[in-house]
């Protein structure tokens, strides 16, 4: 066991090196209590099960096929909560609900949730779910095992990977594993971090043999905090609402007093 | 008893969803987590509700007394367009009865905080302004002077609020970019939203006179409203360059001019919402004819419920295999609560002065103290 440090962690995903077990998922399961769930195959894209990230599944090893060489192949890919460094989730909560800690996870307290589901609207890579069948309906998403962090462990899905292709540590560190294995193969990595500055940094870092988007990842996401968006706007509030106030007080007070000045029909102030 | 039949469906339509969940009744999900619930019966509504402040800034701040018998039809809708949404939010919200947690947290960084704060607060402005109306009934001399003394700061606060917390609900959706559609994501909807909202309010206001004037049988100041719609006139005009240079200055051209569906609900919403009303408000017959205004003032207010559904609901987009379609349950449970809207609205316009026009209720009688502005002069005024 590792001392509990203060510095931010990370983990690295690393899709070149997953055979697609998925024991993180079962990993995951297992720590975070959630239950089995009924599954079929191709019930959605071909092997992979379940089809999606829900209230029971916090982490999934997506399936894609993809022509690789002369044949298609199986590429695997991985969801799960990347831990934003400025969580759009956490910033659009009303009920600060959701908070990003100082290790790195962005963890949530039910006791404090309304369930007006901002945070699945905001995120910008679909991760927060909802159990929509239940009377008192929780966020699912994937904890980063804050807990288990918190102790000094790694998460539960780092633990079990028999390829080890998660990585955990402080972020920084692996931050530099990630470029050292871009730098040392790069005919096995295309030259690219998803989540090093995505959306201002994850704490969640992939790596990839193939384009991401080919995997479902969501590409194209800006390199600056998606709370920024907001703030630009909310930050003037306080402002705005003195300045309103002012100038409607002003021209009230301005027009009655013409009102009084100018006219005998009963117009008052 | 159209109105009595679809409230009773709402209420059916709850009783379930509070029974079995959302997912009972529901079709939101994973991918689309707000749908027809927070984009009719929220956004739709406070923007309909903006009516209150649209017509308080005109009469109380602008001084434009020639208005003032819109002030109270539109103080008292605007407090039934926030108490629809309030309720909405009670069916909608996964756990409504944690709700409070708004207020007792500080969140400034989210705009759902603020569109919270401001709705709740502005909600208890519109009834210390409205209530003074049966309370002159009930003739609550001591507590109706209070009211008036501090009837001035809250209404100014009440207009304040709800510039905020209007463009708030537009800053909401500043976050998400990579869902909206290109026709609607600006960052410029906080702005928008604040606009449409005002544009709303003279069109709801000119619609409910009319409906009043049938219903309950007085003689329409036609004069009066086509002078408000040339008000409005100049409001559609605005928002309309406002958004095509929006769209414009954000390269969104090519989108609006190909041939996809949201092409086309952007255009029947720019169409139909903005420039028809423009080219109809304009016209001197229109504005000094009932079924003029009547058409143009439901296109603007279709307009802005179109506006609404295409940034909240029709124009999102996540992953191609996820959709979404409002439910029954969902279009039910909206149309249940906008018919209570309605109902009661209807039997207070009969019970309360609310229309200077009609003949004083038996019980009204003369102010005893000094009004404290067109709120209270509103009798006294012919």
């Amino acid at each position: 066991m590792t001392t509990p440090s203060v510095k931010p962690k990370a983990m690295i995903q690393d899709n070149t090196r997953c055979i697609g077990c998925r024991a993180c998922m079962i990993a995951c399961k297992s720590w975070n209590n959630r239950p089995a769930d009924h599954t079929e195959f191709f019930a959605g894209a071909g092997y992979q099960n379940p089809v999606d990230l829900d209230a029971n599944n916090y982490t999934l090893i997506t399936f894609n096929e993809i022509v690789t060489g002369a044949q298609p192949d199986w590429v695997f890919g991985r969801q799960l909560c990347m831990h934003c460094e400025h969580p759009a989730c956490a910033s659009a909560c009303p009920t600060t609900a959701l908070t990003k800690t100082a290790l790195g996870p962005v963890v949530f307290n039910e006791s404090r949730c309304i369930g007006c589901r901002a945070c699945m609207q905001a995120c910008p890579f679909l991760i927060p779910k909802y159990d929509y069948e239940n009377l008192n309906p929780k966020i699912h998403k994937c904890t980063f095992c804050a807990d288990r962090i918190e102790a000094g462990l790694k998460p539960a899905c780092a633990t079990v990977c028999p390829t080890a292709a998660i990585s955990f540590g402080d972020r920084d560190d692996m931050v530099a594993e990630a470029k050292r294995r871009i730098a040392t193969a790069p005919g096995t990595y295309i030259p690219e971090i998803y989540g090093l500055d995505d959306v201002g940094g994850t704490s969640v870092l992939h790596l990839s043999s193939v384009p991401f988007e080919q995997l479902g990842y969501i590409t194209g996401l800006p390199k600056t905090p998606m709370p920024d968006l907001t703030h630009r706007w909310l930050r003037v509030t306080p402002h705005f609402f003195a300045l309103l106030y002012a100038v409607f007080g002003a021209l009230t007070w301005i027009m009655h007093r013409r009102a009084n000045r100018s006219d005998s029909k009963g117009h008052t102030a | 008893m159209v109105l009595l039949a679809i409230m009773a469906l709402g209420v059916v339509l709850a009783v379930v969803r509070y029974a079995g969940g959302i997912r009972s009744v529901a079709n939101i999900n994973n991918a689309y987590p707000w749908g027809w619930w927070v984009g009719f019966g929220i956004m739709t509504m406070i923007a309909l509700g903006g009516v209150g402040f649209t017509i308080t800034l005109l009469v109380e701040i602008l001084g434009r007394h020639r208005y003032h018998a819109l002030l109270r039809p539109a103080v008292l809708m605007a407090l039934l367009c926030y108490a629809s949404a309030i309720v909405m939010l009670m069916v909608e919200l996964g756990r409504p009865w944690k709700v409070w947690m708004i207020l007792v947290s500080w969140a400034p960084s989210a705009a759902l905080y603020e569109v919270g704060w401001c709705a709740f607060l502005y909600l208890n402005v519109l009834v210390l302004e409205f209530v003074q109306v049966p309370l002159e009934e009930l003739g609550w001399g001591r507590v109706l002077k209070v009211l008036r003394v501090i009837y001035i700061p809250i209404m100014l606060l009440g207009v304040t609020l709800s510039h905020l917390h209007q463009s708030s609900l537009g800053t909401l959706l500043t976050l998400i970019p990579h869902k909206i559609n290109v026709l609607w994501w600006s960052e410029q909807l906080p702005l928008i939203f604040l606009f449409s909202a005002m544009m709303a309010g003279p069109a709801l206001a000119i619609l409910e006179y009319l409906a009043a004037a049938r219903w309950l049988g007085f003689t329409p100041n036609i004069d009066m409203l086509g002078g408000l719609a040339r008000i409005e006139a100049w409001l559609v005009g605005l928002l309309l360059v406002f958004r095509l240079g929006d769209l414009v200055i954000r390269g969104a051209v090519d989108a609006a001019l190909s041939w996809t569906w949201f092409a086309v609900s952007f255009w029947v919403e720019i169409g139909f919402g903005l420039l028809l009303p423009l080219v109809l408000l304009m016209m001197p017959e229109v504005q000094a004819s009932r079924g003029g205004l009547v058409t143009a003032c439901s296109l603007v207010v279709a307009g802005v419920l179109l506006h609404r559904l295409n940034v909240a609901v029709f124009g999102l987009r996540v992953r191609h295999w996820e959709t979404y379609v409002p439910s029954f349950g969902e279009i039910g449970i909206t149309l249940g609560i906008a018919a209570g809207a309605v109902l009661v609205f209807g039997v207070l316009a009969r019970m309360l002065p609310i229309h200077e026009e009609l003949p004083p209720t038996v019980a009204s009688q003369p102010r005893a103290t000094a009004p404290a502005g067109a709120w209270h002069g509103a009798r006294s005024v012919s």
